[in-house]
């Protein structure tokens, strides 16, 4: 599985660990969430006063969000608010911080890694670097750039958008006394950091300053609320598009079969085109890049499937935490032999010969 | 196929082995935390889902942006009998 559901976190409640990979030490860090596969993650990093760092690279596209204090990178000093995109290979140039920083630090393909460099990689995207000050830069626009849209009261700031998987990072807010009734989810993986203030889902309680979510794609969350109002980071590793409902006990799989229900009923001749009956689907393109699944060619974009995030996100099981992994397996298991008994989806397929079904199995 | 850098990565230093291995643990412990967590506001939670639907009957429910709708009687769903209907972490 990629990331596990981490929602509620609060950070605020834990305290820093030492970094000891290199191009790191000096610096500490708290895991926001981690992908067990392949070492992509989101890290609370505090530099500590004097943090120096030689200009470098690393292997992953990373996100950086200066929370607090002030970052030296070359001659430019960022300050709260000041994201910056670097693509994987783009040599950084040296970093400091004097006086210290906190920082969000995202990881979107592998582990944390650094190479001493002052020349980007030969294959290094850099035409994709941002770097601006989000607080002080950019304008704030309203919430509904996506339709369906969020209740008026949230603002938006575009961080960035990624064109192949329609991926975002952004800075939003809720106004004090927010409300949205409504219970919403994904096709997409969403995350957020609280930089400050609460808001409230139905699901999972207050998430305050310092509060943290990893919640991948297909889970209820909401109603909504803000008391108080909030800012925060957000972020998504593919599309988003609001699946509203009012149902409070549907499971990520009848979710999933709402939204292909969507498709049927919205884009009816892809829905066929894709699902075609006798044993005969389509597309059948590139099939041996991604494994099961195949990837449909795209003229425009022949070679998407190679793209990193593409392929991680095509190559995600799409399972949810392991049924047998939970604390209370035997109310897992009596879920699982009930589902299998009425017939109910429930989070795995059956395709593969993986598992059992006796019993004393499940 | 297109290269990226990504796949030219280097091999994972052993110190980046051994923080996979230590925060993959930390992970399992803090899903765990979270679920214990989130079990025990169940019943405050079961409040919370009585109101919201209290709520989308008076004041409506958000269809999209500020638009409302009502949700009348017949349209009300009913919680399932199944055992995970009341789960919130996956």
């Amino acid at each position: 599985m990629a990331r596990p559901h981490i929602e509620p976190f609060v950070e605020l409640n834990e305290g820093y660990k030492k970094f000891k990979i290199p191009g790191f030490v000096g610096a500490d860090y708290k895991t926001l969430s981690l992908d067990v596969d392949n070492g992509a993650c989101s890290l609370k990093v505090r530099m500590r006063d004097g943090f120096k760092r030689p200009p470098g690279l690393c292997y992953s596209d990373l996100e950086i969000f200066v929370l607090t204090g002030e970052l030296n990178v070359g001659e430019e000093i960022c300050r709260e608010g000041h994201y910056i995109f670097l693509p994987a290979g783009m040599a950084l140039e040296a970093m400091s911080a004097p006086k210290g920083c906190e920082l969000i630090m995202m990881y979107n393909d592998s582990e944390p890694s650094f190479e001493e460099s002052d020349a980007n990689h030969k294959l290094a995207l850099k035409e994709g670097f941002v770097s601006v000050n989000s607080y002080e830069d950019m304008p704030w626009a309203g919430g509904s750039i996506v339709s369906p849209s969020v209740a008026t009261g949230v603002f938006l700031k575009l961080l960035r958008f990624d064109p192949l998987t329609e991926a975002m990072t952004f800075l939003y807010t809720m106004s004090p006394e927010f409300i949205q009734d409504n219970i919403s989810y994904h096709d997409c993986a969403e995350e957020s950091y609280h930089i400050w203030g609460e808001s409230w889902m139905m699901q999972f309680g207050d998430l305050p300053t310092g509060g943290y979510f990893w919640r991948p794609s297909y889970i209820n969350h909401g109603a909504f609320r803000s008391k108080l109002g909030c800012i925060a980071l957000g972020r998504t590793d593919s599309k988003l598009h609001n699946y509203f409902h009012f149902n409070p006990w549907s499971n990520p799989d009848e979710n999933k079969s709402r939204a292909a229900a969507f498709l049927y009923r919205q884009r009816p001749q892809l829905y066929k085109w894709v699902h075609m009956q006798g044993g005969h689907n389509h597309p059948h393109g590139q099939a041996e890049h991604v494994g099961a699944a195949p990837a449909p060619d795209d003229f425009e974009n022949p070679e998407y499937v190679d793209h990193p995030q593409t392929k991680m996100l095509a190559d995600q099981t799409c399972t949810f935490h392991e049924m047998d992994h939970l604390h209370d397996k035997d109310a897992i298991a009596a879920a699982h032999k009930f589902a299998h008994e009425n017939g109910i989806a429930h989070g795995h397929d059956h395709s593969g010969a993986d598992h059992t079904h006796d019993d004393d199995e499940y | 196929m297109t290269k990226h850098v990504q796949d030219e990565k280097p091999p994972m230093t052993k110190e980046a082995k051994a923080w996979m291995e230590e925060e993959t643990a930390a992970q399992e412990v803090r899903y765990k935390a979270i679920v214990d967590e989130l079990d025990g506001i169940a019943d405050e939670r079961a409040t919370w889902i009585e109101e919201f639907l209290h709520n989308i009957q008076t004041r409506g429910f958000h269809v999209t942006g500020d638009t409302k709708r009502k949700i009348p009687d017949e349209e009300m769903p009913e919680k399932p009998a199944r055992p995970d209907a009341t789960r919130v972490i996956w």
